[in-house]
């Protein structure tokens, strides 16, 4: 195992821990759920992470038409769509003790996230769908290219332009008056921690699936 | 009925009533049990949730670490399956 690896284990053990540990100042309503943000919001930028580098592989494989990077923006996007359904799930469980509710359809970024999710779930069903390698990966991958150009506008653009609940209406999404400063301490590095996080398990799948392709192959001929 | 119950206690083998209780006792006699268990059970608790995040984060961890360890087995084997296959 590569040492990249140990590192983001670790260090995603110290931001665990040191999530807990801090002294955050009193906050009305949130109390000690303030620490969330340690969470709740790396789960949305790992995800922004994740589908641009799906983008990014998906213009490649159009470029050169080479499998692997199908097989990467594949792993890219599913990778995405797990940290968004964990973001949407912790906020729909915090905003139950914040706001009062599970779910409303009040709240712009709430059901725009949701949307944004079904784009994703579709791009998995849409691969589904195809017998073909080449046929599947060529369509996914302008599906993809489409889908990832309106997560901007469902996420940032929209909300921002409606009467909402959540932090950042105004225009930062993740901090706004009632968040602390020293929170930001360790809201950073957890956003890193989870990125590595993510790009750990995007490797084991993407090795997987390169094994499988082989044994395929092997199979075969 | 009662009889009964009372001829359980007195005979000091019923743990059921004693562990089943509405009283929780875990705060009981604190400052008797171990520095570990005092510290713990220090700022509402919160250690103990802090303790729970990170045994399912090692879980998690080691987890992952595994399936890391078993797909590079797995590259491994298919490499020297393709080195006896060239020569």
């Amino acid at each position: 195992m590569k040492t990249w690896k140990y590192i983001v284990a670790i260090w995603m053990t110290v931001v665990i821990s040191a999530g807990f540990l801090i002294q955050i100042p009193h906050i009305p309503i949130l109390e000690e759920t303030a620490r969330n943000l340690f969470l709740h919001v790396p789960m949305w930028f790992t995800m922004m992470i994740a589908f641009a580098m799906a983008f990014y592989f998906s213009i490649r494989y159009l470029n050169s038409e080479a499998i692997e990077w199908d097989r990467k923006a594949e792993t890219a996007t599913l990778v995405g769509l797990m940290f968004g359904i964990c973001g949407l799930l912790t906020g729909s469980l915090w905003a139950r003790f914040t706001w009062g509710t599970w779910w409303t359809f009040a709240e712009p970024r709430m059901n725009l996230s949701a949307l944004a999710m079904m784009i994703f779930v579709a791009y998995f069903i849409l691969r589904s769908a195809f017998n073909d390698t080449e046929k599947r990966a060529k369509i996914s991958a302008v599906y993809n290219i489409f889908g990832i150009t309106t997560i901007p506008f469902l996420l940032y653009i929209i909300p921002r332009q409606l009467p909402s609940l959540h932090p950042g209406a105004e225009g930062n999404p993740a901090f706004s008056d009632m968040t602390a400063p020293e929170l930001r301490l360790i809201f950073y590095p957890a956003v890193i921690g989870f990125i590595g996080l993510a790009v750990w398990i995007m490797d084991i799948l993407n090795r997987y699936k390169t094994v499988q392709t082989q044994l395929d192959i092997n199979r075969q001929t | 009925m009662t009889d009964y119950t009372q001829e359980l206690q007195s005979s000091g083998v019923d743990t059921l009533t004693q562990s089943y209780g509405d009283q929780w006792g875990a705060m009981e006699n604190i400052e008797e049990a171990s520095a570990f268990v005092q510290l713990m059970a220090s700022n509402d608790l919160i250690f103990v949730v802090l303790g729970v995040s990170l045994i399912i984060w090692f879980v998690l961890l080691f987890f992952l670490i595994r399936v890391d360890r078993k797909v590079a087995k797995l590259e491994k084997n298919m490499d020297s399956i393709d080195k006896k296959e060239d020569t």
